[in-house]
């Protein structure tokens, strides 16, 4: 116990020495302006906050049509169509979302590279991501309107192929940066036996990038899904296109069994594609990130 | 010199082939069974991009000639959508930051974090167009709708981020604030909320981001902003007008995008 009295002070910052606290200036005016500009925006806005008082009721009267309509027997009658109705769409959207997907990365691929420092020379990589970031700031939505819906008429193909458009600037930017955090090592190691570019590329690069690719292929694929929704409303196929028919028409109950197919589709796709991701990226051993995807199950 | 190079060390044999790797051919093929099968589905063919590349030429030249005078005429809409933007995501971006910290293990019971964290799965799984309908439906066409859209869109995304930033602070802060006897508000208040604040504000950049791209979708619903813009002329096929929003647009959302960036950068 003794020792405790006795120890030496610490070697450092001596009593009256402490840290100067930082200057709060700049984060008390960034608050500031953020607050100011939040409280006008509200004021202005011209939105009837008084409908807020009786959105409660209402959406509670929605809801327990909604859920009237998925707790009816799908075996009897009018039910069952209304479910398999709900799940064709619902299987369309994955298919898009699916083939989307893969024609956003094949075109993303070469993209990738062509954006990547550590392979492409400095004009390539600049005028490379400066194309991605305009593909990424056009919404599939308007990919859809603009290009895909004159070029191949109405339905999910149109959709699909704005979406896969849609991708390629995420895909790429992403893929480029999994490109540039290699390890320098085995790239250097294939050059210097003398191998050609491609052949370094191939045997350099790519097997460290590859898992991280794909893993981003599978997350814009669940994005892709969400995505797809809104592509239903201009006729690009979907379950966007049932959803907006359905509002329009009212029909709570279809809406209810809508709604909860996709969410449980959404929601397994999601689990699903988080395992293989993880699984993909961390091999066969434990992932603690994994955590997430086990939160459900 | 010629000895050593043609007689093989002991022990450093060749390394066995490694096993091949079954898995990873099977999923191989479901992925090709996948893509065929959706393939069929969607009916994909690019043969149109050949033979028909001239039936969208009406349109797409009508895209060629935007009308910017129209860009400037719904300068309200435009305001409107930075309004929404603003309102949903500083609202959501709150509530999801309280959110964040009822749905980490690490300032919440395990039990308390594991349902919040599948609601908000779940929540999270509805696209923003279904949160748009809905919320036409029960408030009406117009802003309000757009807000409470968003702000459902929102709540959802921010909370999922930054609880993940929230599960990953450094426990030792936490658990000098248990020692000296803190409650569960005051340990995430001041051995949390400053580790993950600049995640958090940087999440709330990509939100606002997110809910400028996200407009167009909720507009096209009827829930306000440019997005219905886009809508009414795209009933009256005023391509022209839809091209000159579009151009307008995706400048807007690449310097947002570039500045966000920025901002996340300085941030981190």
């Amino acid at each position: 116990m003794r020792t405790v009295g006795t120890r030496p002070p610490a070697a450092g910052p001596v009593d009256g020495d402490r840290p100067k606290r930082p200057n709060p200036w700049r984060q008390v005016t960034g608050s500031l302006v953020t607050a100011v500009v939040v409280v006008l925006c509200v004021v202005t806005v011209d939105a009837q906050w008084a409908r807020l008082s009786e959105a409660p009721g209402i959406l509670g009267d929605y809801l327990r049509l909604m859920t009237r309509g998925v707790l009816q027997n799908p075996m009897a009658d009018p039910y069952t169509d209304y479910w398999s109705k709900a799940f064709e769409y619902m299987v369309e959207s994955l298919q898009m979302a699916w083939i989307g997907t893969l024609v956003g990365a094949v075109l993303s691929f070469p993209a990738a590279f062509l954006a990547a420092r550590n392979v492409s020379p400095r004009p390539v990589v600049f005028v490379t991501r400066q194309v991605l970031n305009v593909i990424r700031a056009i919404p599939e939505l308007i990919l859809a309107i603009a290009i895909m819906l004159p070029i191949f008429g109405l339905g999910p193909l149109a959709g699909a192929l704005a979406l896969g458009v849609g991708s390629v600037g995420t895909l790429g930017k992403l893929g480029s940066e999994v490109i540039e955090a290699v390890d320098p090592r085995p790239v250097e190691a294939v050059a210097a036996t003398g191998a050609r570019r491609l052949h370094v590329l191939a045997w350099g690069v790519l097997p460290q990038a590859l898992p991280e690719i794909v893993a981003l292929w599978l997350y814009r694929f669940e994005i892709n899904i969400r995505a797809g929704a809104i592509l239903g409303a201009v006729g690009a196929g979907g379950i966007g296109s049932i959803l907006t028919q359905l509002f329009e028409a009212r029909l709570w109950d279809r809406i209810g069994i809508t709604l909860f197919l996709v969410i449980a589709v959404t929601v397994l796709v999601d689990q699903l594609s988080a395992r293989v991701r993880h699984r993909i990226i961390a091999g066969g051993g434990k992932d603690p990130v994994a955590g997430e995807a086990e939160a459900l199950a | 010199m010629t000895a050593t190079t043609t007689v093989p060390a002991p022990g450093r044999a060749v390394p066995p082939k490694p096993r091949p790797p079954w898995g990873l051919y099977a999923g191989l093929i479901a992925c090709a069974v996948v893509t065929v099968w959706a393939a069929l589905g969607i009916e994909f063919t690019l043969a149109p991009l050949f033979s028909d590349l001239t039936r969208g030429r009406e349109v797409v030249a009508e895209f060629f000639r935007p009308d910017w005078e129209f860009a400037w005429r719904v300068r309200e809409q435009w305001l409107e959508t930075l309004q929404l933007a603003v309102v949903a995501g500083s609202l959501g971006c709150l509530l999801a930051l309280v959110l964040a910290h009822m749905a980490s293990d690490v300032t919440a019971p395990p039990w308390m974090a594991r349902t919040l964290k599948a609601l908000l799965a779940v929540e999270r799984s509805l696209p923003d167009v279904a949160w748009a309908l809905l919320a036409v439906a029960v408030v009406g066409n117009g802003a309000l709708a757009g807000i409470l859209a968003l702000f459902a869109f929102n709540v959802g995304v921010a909370a999922k981020l930054t609880a993940e930033s929230v599960d990953a602070v450094d426990r030792g802060p936490v658990e000098a604030a248990t020692a000296v006897g803190a409650s569960a508000v005051q340990r995430a208040v001041a051995a949390v909320l400053p580790q993950v604040m600049p995640n958090f504000l940087s999440y709330s950049f990509y939100v606002f981001e997110l809910n400028i791209r996200a407009s167009l979708v909720i507009g096209l619903v009827g829930a306000g902003g440019i997005g219905q813009v886009i809508k009414t002329e795209l009933s009256r096929f005023q391509y022209s007008h839809i091209s000159a929003i579009v151009a307008v647009f995706v400048v807007v959302v690449f310097v947002l995008d570039q500045a966000s960036a920025w901002l996340r950068r300085r941030l981190i």
